[in-house]
């Protein structure tokens, strides 16, 4: 059996992996709806901006997310941050899911 | 005094614009010289002018002003201008005779208009320079240009730069990123966006490599997460919030970078304007200066008009909520429930339809749709379909971003959609 700290690590590894998951179908679902034409390969370094998704396909995605996983930590900040690359994106989500979690 | 008499009284010497090259005040004077030399035949006419560039354009402005009886400043979209009403560029007349008197332009600026049909408003130079600061400090900065300058909010940047003789660069167009590398290039100092622009701006992150010292939102409701940002980022620049209702052609800025205004303006005269909240939450102003006869009307006893916004009291903040004509701003852009309705209507399944806004931590709002489809509807053939038809008619921020399926809408007395209620 695994000690507790390596269990709660793996769990949280399979969370992040489950979390971009999710956030990679929406993206392709919401750039269907909003007519973008998405890049072939979205890596973490992919700039989101320069992803094919415009800004109303990126606010149909924060929405989009909110309701899939019912937050929107965009909303939720005193000081706004906003993410330029996707691995940005996804830490700013994975932080959200944990500070709610907490 | 026309906007060229001003400019020759001012006689400033640095540059006016940037692009490629700089263009001096001194040369853009002469441009609009030569304009009204070689077109003689304008003069006392009404001129429509369509943007290409900003020194052409500025100098177009230059000449026409005090020189045309009507200027029309054609948007992107068509919209038709009276017959007389010459294009301009136009082919140089032959008669090479002017005379030299200076007559009251009016400036015609389109507006999406109440029904959400684009309609030409008319302004005076005076009353479009109202809100324009003429101080030193103003001479030296150099401006973004981010609007489309035949629009209301980029004729205000415009103007505000030229009259107070800084410099401007236009990165009005191209996305977020194409944008922020024009304005990295130009060395801009004074940005005008709006929060959305703002936002789009953050997510390069190189908007902290700008040397802003002026910071201007305006065009949606600025939220405190937002000022806090670029309060943050730039702790010694000016950081303005303006509120303008230019149906009402009035307006004020808020720069203690908090969301909202005080509430002690509601006791005390602000910007030259008195303020009060009715029962229905509505913001009234009182402008100093009695407006235009059409909107002498909409006053009531006390000299107050209905702005049609709605704001609520928050502790010591009065905080905007939004048209309560149920208007929908997508990141500045408005859009009409009705017109989108009237779009999702034309399909031969759809019962009913009620288009409102959703927020947006991104772009304010954003535009949803419920609809009322027939009992033999495959909703999930419709979905697409519905999608095309609404990218064929529609603008792209005018789209749906979600159309929900529901049984009903409910209809209130009068038998017109309940609007007040979001889910209904």
């Amino acid at each position: 059996m695994l000690p507790p700290i390596l269990f709660n690590l793996f769990n949280g590894l399979i969370d992040t992996v489950k979390l971009e998951q999710t956030i990679r179908t929406t993206l392709a679902h919401v750039a269907t709806i909003a007519n973008c034409k998405l890049i072939a390969d979205i890596t973490d370094d992919t700039i989101l901006l320069q992803s094919g998704l415009d800004s109303l396909g990126f606010a149909m995605l924060v929405a989009q997310l909110e309701e899939d996983l019912g937050i929107d930590p965009f909303s939720q900040m005193q000081i706004a941050v906003y993410p330029r690359t996707f691995a940005e994106f996804v830490t700013i989500y994975r932080q959200a899911q944990q500070d709610g979690n907490d | 005094m026309d906007l060229l008499q001003q400019l020759q009284h001012a006689n400033y010497s640095s540059a006016a614009l940037s692009s490629d090259g700089s263009v001096s005040y001194q040369q853009l004077i002469a441009g609009a010289l030569a304009i009204r030399q070689q077109y003689p035949q304008l003069q006392q006419q009404g001129v429509a002018l369509r943007y290409s560039t900003l020194p052409q354009f500025l100098m177009a402005l230059l000449a026409f002003d005090g020189w045309c009886s009507a200027l029309y400043l054609l948007p992107e979209t068509d919209l038709d201008i009276p017959e007389q009403v010459r294009h301009w560029p136009c082919e140089p007349s032959v008669i090479q005779h002017t005379t030299r008197s200076s007559q009251e332009t009016l400036w015609y600026l389109a507006t999406s208009g109440t029904t959400g049909t684009p309609k030409w408003i008319a302004h005076t130079f005076a009353s479009l320079s109202r809100a324009v600061k003429i101080a030193a400090d103003q001479s030296t900065l150099h401006w973004g240009l981010c609007y489309q300058p035949t629009r209301f909010a980029g004729l205000q940047v415009l103007l505000q730069s030229v009259l107070s003789g800084a410099c401007i660069s236009d990165c009005s167009s191209g996305d977020a990123e194409q944008r922020i590398e024009m304005m990295l290039s130009s060395g801009i100092t004074a940005l005008s966006a709006t929060p959305s622009l703002w936002r789009q701006l953050l997510m390069t992150g190189r908007l902290n490599q700008l040397p802003l010292i002026q910071l201007t939102l305006g065009g949606e409701i600025a939220d405190q997460a937002l000022l806090n940002k670029l309060a943050r980022l730039f702790p010694s620049a000016r950081v303005l919030h303006i509120y303008a209702s230019t149906e009402v052609g009035v307006g004020f800025a808020v720069s203690d970078q908090q969301a909202g205004f005080p509430l002690s303006w509601l006791d005390t005269r602000h910007s030259g304007l008195a303020f009060k909240i009715d029962e229905q939450q509505h913001l009234w102003l009182k402008p100093r200066h009695t407006p235009d006869s059409n909107l002498a009307r909409r006053l009531d006893s006390e000299g107050y008009m209905d702005t049609g916004d709605l704001v609520h009291i928050q502790g010591n903040r009065v905080q905007f909520l939004g048209r309560d004509s149920g208007i929908i701003n997508v990141g500045g852009n408005k859009v009409h429930p009705e017109q989108v309705e009237q779009v999702i209507l034309q399909i031969a399944n759809v019962l009913q339809a009620k288009v409102y806004a959703k927020a947006s931590s991104v772009l304010g709002q954003l535009v949803v749709a419920d609809i009322v489809v027939t009992s033999d509807t495959d909703r999930a053939k419709l979905q697409p379909q519905l999608v095309v038809h609404c990218q064929q008619h529609l603008a792209r921020y005018q789209i749906p971003t979600r159309f929900n399926f529901v049984d009903h809408l409910s209809t209130n007395a009068t038998g017109k959609l309940n609007r007040k209620d979001p889910h209904g």
